[in-house]
């Protein structure tokens, strides 16, 4: 069975590509020779429909290749296609888009996690040399990570180019990658991260071969358990599932203590303030005019855009893009968007301050295993944001993460979050591999 | 003072690329959208990149008009939904602007300046068949979009509406010389009023372009404020709209109706630090500013400050222009006074500017050389320079095919001869004691000879030859 026709049994069993490549094309030799690279779908591809999981994108074929793309087929990867997402990344469970919703390989009935759930999907299942492109702006890396029981490593904000990457918010996105092992991961991140002119938030540190950090020894690493991730409402299996992980590091000599990072109880609602500021603005510029979902050319401007977001844009869309326009508002503006970026410089503080004593942070990646669709369904909007509790901290600071599977729970996977300081992967990457579920 | 009137005027800054994209600005011979790249086009995935140039144009454009920089460069968006902007929302500045807190003199007067921000131009709409509110269709040209501009805010400090053009012009001047506009490509300068008489609210009148276009909203906006608040009806705050070709303002929205634009930090753009350093580099390479200029012409070339301020304020071509033609002939005051008495009145007369009319140095030192010459008259020349103005010719060539130089006294004695023989009865009354009669020959052969030959000159001869017929008369008695 060729490549592509097991991306297609994929797709079929598990609806996690919004689109699968023609034919495979690599090449020449590279550090990613005879891998397949899947891309989130919000990772423009040049010649493939990328559509960020939405309609109002329906039919877009961007004219260039992302950054990160273009320097995985420098590599020598083939492109295997883009996919399944939240609409522009906006969900934790894959479910907000009228495209594929993904399934969870380990049942079925269970969310794979989101927003890159067909990422983690796709790594969970390809029994290919196979490796993902995922973007996190609040968690959605690592919530799909754990949720399927794979690798899942977003980088320091800035690690990585966002050239190519179809905004949420800006000053949020990161993109990252999947692989089953945390070498596999770590082999991509080299790959993707560095420099890039064609964007100025990048940085310009030199490139680790992070590779190469997978399996070193972690004594003397310094690891701090915050206290605040494993209190209410994190599930107790999940918790002992993840002390069980802790102390795989402690027995191979890494120094576990407590810590705290007390603001992280104010980050989730300063995440979405400025995550949805930020997105009602990048959500503007799809009218119909230029590229996109079109309709018949009917009465004026105002009409015509209307018409088009209204049909082009789901209700999860258009939740944030009003509360992200009300929270940037005059009048308002000075109460929720100045005060959310107040906020998260002290998150950012809480952050730079613990590094002072340990390397890495150890928590719990989501508070509960992968729930069931029909559990989902009775959710509200607010329950499915509380879901980002132990991710959006670590996101809004901009620091590296890596959620890597420690075991089970109900019989469904569960990820560890090891978190670093900025730049700290290759720190990170130690750590995961040491915690790594053999 | 008439009315308070505060400016917004958009600067469009002389680069090479686009404000956040490598594009080419100038599309003087693009086809429409020919000059756009996934960046200017808003496309999903891009992202903006600044231009330099653009930063060190603003602050030479800041330094110029004495304000405070600010210590970094942070941009913005502006939302707000309108065809022509690719993104919906505009890339500008808010919180901190470039600069803050300068001035600009005018005739004595303090104009402040509140602040100077980079923006990106937005694109150009074609109103097809019609204007902003009449047309059925617009064409959109993205062209333009992304094309750096300077937004220069003034405090309500303008009394009256010449004033508002002078400033202008003085703005105009200010920038051309420091190499950052281009006077001459369209839409280079692009203005919103802010308008009140006493006792009415403000009203803003939108994307006025070119200085002429300023002068006659403004002069509509003050007379229909000032008739309004005559006749007892209040003047409401409002936005409206400029029609050039009808030169009357209408309006497009009120206060409630006015946009909430809902700014945030641009998340894509780093802030770019204006360390003192790079500060200190531009500043000391800045070129020579207008009120310097003045100064110096007055000193190096003895002219008189009024003419210094005329020449040097009708533009940087202009200046050049003057100093090429000292250099070039040598007495600058004579230069300094057929310039700006005779060739300035003929071009503005024209409504044309130096570059239009072709005028060049060269040409113009040969029509003062011609007089120096005696080739033509001083009458003859300033008659002559109105066809100048508009060819641009050579005046020696004009001078030729008009046949305009001075006769020489051989033709001149000819003439006058005719003249005289022609008329018996005023030479009869000259004879007879009736002097203004030379006067009336003195008018005859003038028109017969136009400016080609001087009056004194003329009446010499006109003298010389009946005196000499008198004596004649006198023997033969």
């Amino acid at each position: 069975m060729s490549m592509l026709e097991q991306a297609h049994r994929i797709n079929q069993r598990y609806r996690a590509f919004n689109h699968v490549a023609e034919s495979l094309e690599a090449e020449g030799g590279g550090r990613l020779a005879g891998f397949h690279v899947s891309v989130k779908d919000n990772v423009c591809v040049k010649g493939m429909p990328s559509t960020a999981g939405s309609k109002v994108l329906e039919g877009y074929t961007p004219p260039f290749d992302a950054t990160v793309v273009a320097k995985c087929r420098l590599e020598g990867a083939a492109i295997l296609g883009k996919t399944a997402q939240d609409e522009f990344g906006f969900g934790t469970f894959n479910v907000n888009t009228p495209y594929s919703i993904p399934l969870n390989p380990h049942d079925t009935g269970r969310s794979p996690g989101g927003s890159s759930g067909g990422a983690a999907v796709v790594t969970a299942v390809a029994d290919f040399p196979h490796l993902a492109i995922a973007e996190s702006t609040g968690g959605s890396i690592s919530c799909p990570a754990s949720f399927c029981g794979v690798v899942g490593v977003t980088p320091t904000y800035g690690r990585t180019s966002r050239w190519g990457l179809i905004d949420y918010a800006n000053s949020l996105d990161k993109i990252g990658c999947m692989g089953k092992t945390v070498r596999d991961a770590a082999l991509l991140l080299s790959v993707i991260s560095g420099p890039d002119r064609y964007d100025s938030t990048v940085l310009h540190a030199p490139v680790e071969d992070y590779g190469a950090q997978a399996g070193e020894p972690v004594e003397g690493l310094r690891v701090g358990v915050p206290k605040e991730y494993f209190g209410e409402g994190v599930d107790q299996g999940v918790s002992d599932v993840v002390w069980g992980g802790v102390k795989r590091l402690e027995d191979q000599g890494a120094e576990v203590r407590e810590v705290s990072l007390p603001f992280t109880r104010y980050s989730l609602s300063s995440y979405y303030i400025i995550a949805m500021a930020e997105a009602s603005t990048n959500l503007a510029k799809y009218c119909g005019l230029r590229y996109g979902l079109q309709l018949p050319l009917v009465g004026s401007f105002d009409e015509y855009f209307s018409a088009v977001r209204s049909v082009g844009f789901g209700d999860e869309a258009k939740r944030r893009i009003i509360l992200g326009t009300y929270a940037r508002m005059a009048g308002y503006r000075d109460a929720y968007y100045l005060k959310a970026l107040k906020v998260r410089t002290r998150v950012i503080e809480d952050f730079r301050r613990v590094y002072r004593d340990v390397d890495v942070l150890a928590a719990p990646t989501m508070p509960v295993v992968a729930p069931r669709f029909d559990e989902i369904a009775d959710m509200e909007p607010i329950q499915h944001y509380m879901m980002d509790i132990l991710t959006v901290a670590p996101n809004l600071a901009g620091v590296p993460m890596v959620s890597v599977p420690c075991g089970e729970s109900h019989g469904m996977p569960v990820g560890l979050h090891i978190m670093a300081d900025y730049l700290g992967e290759g720190d990170m990457i130690r750590a995961a591999t040491a915690a790594e579920a053999s | 003072m008439e009315a308070t009137i505060g400016l917004e005027v958009h600067v469009r800054l002389r680069t090479a690329s686009k404000l956040f994209c490598g594009c080419s600005t100038d599309s003087s011979d693009a086809e429409p959208n020919a000059n756009t790249c996934p960046i200017c086009l808003g496309y999903p995935g891009s992202k903006p990149m600044v231009n330099k140039k653009a930063v060190e144009h603003g602050i030479r454009v800041a330094k110029a008009l004495n304000c405070g920089l600010a210590s970094m460069v942070r941009f913005s968006r502006k939302s707000y939904f309108y065809p022509d902007m690719p993104k919906n929302y505009q890339i500008t500045q808010y919180e901190v602007p470039l600069a803050e807190g300068g001035y600009l003199t005018v005739n004595d007067d303090r104009i402040r300046i509140r602040r100077v921000h980079l923006e990106e131009d937005p694109a150009r709409l074609v109103h097809v068949g019609g204007d902003i509110t009449s047309s059925r269709y617009n064409l959109i040209d993205y062209n333009r979009s992304g094309v750096p501009l300077a937004e220069i805010v003034t405090e309500p400090d303008i009394g009256d509406t010449k004033e508002a053009r002078l400033f202008l012009e003085k703005l105009g001047v200010m920038l051309d010389h420091l190499g950052v506009y281009d006077p001459h490509a369209e839409g280079s300068l692009r203005v919103d009023a802010n308008v009140s008489v006493e006792g009415g609210s403000r009203v803003e009148v939108k994307n006025i372009t070119g200085f002429r276009n300023v002068e006659k909203a403004l002069n509509f906006e003050v007379v229909r404020q000032l008739s309004m608040s005559r006749m007892g009806i209040d003047v409401t705050r409002e936005t409206r709209h400029f029609d050039s070709e009808t030169g009357s303002t209408s309006s497009l929205r009120s206060k409630e109706q006015e946009e909430d634009y809902g700014y945030i930090i641009e998340p894509d753009l780093v802030r770019i630090n204006l360390s003192p350093g790079w500060v200190e580099e531009i500043a000391a390479t800045m070129p020579e500013l207008p009120d310097q200029r003045t100064r110096r012409l007055v000193e190096q070339y003895g002219v008189s400050g009024f003419q210094a301020d005329v020449i040097v304020n009708s533009g940087l071509e202009m200046s050049g222009f003057y100093e090429e033609c000292c250099r070039l002939y040598g007495e600058a005051e004579t230069v300094a006074n057929w310039l700006v008495t005779y060739l300035l009145k003929s071009l503005n007369y024209m409504g044309l500017s130096l570059r239009e009319s072709g005028v060049k140095p060269e040409t113009f030192v040969e029509l003062l050389t011609l007089i120096d010459e005696g080739v033509i008259s001083e009458r003859t020349a300033k008659e002559l320079i109105k066809d100048y103005a508009a060819s641009g010719e050579s005046p020696r060539r004009i001078v030729e095919e008009k046949g305009l130089a001075l006769m020489d006294m051989d033709e001149l004695r000819a003439v006058v001869g005719e003249v005289v023989s022609e008329n018996s009865k005023a030479v009869e009354d000259y004879l007879g004691g009736t002097g203004k009669a030379s006067e009336y020959l003195l008018g005859q052969v003038l028109r017969r000879v136009k400016a080609r030959a001087d009056p004194n000159t003329v009446r010499k001869i006109i003298m010389d030859m009946l005196d000499s017929k008198g004596e004649y008369a006198s023997v033969a008695q």
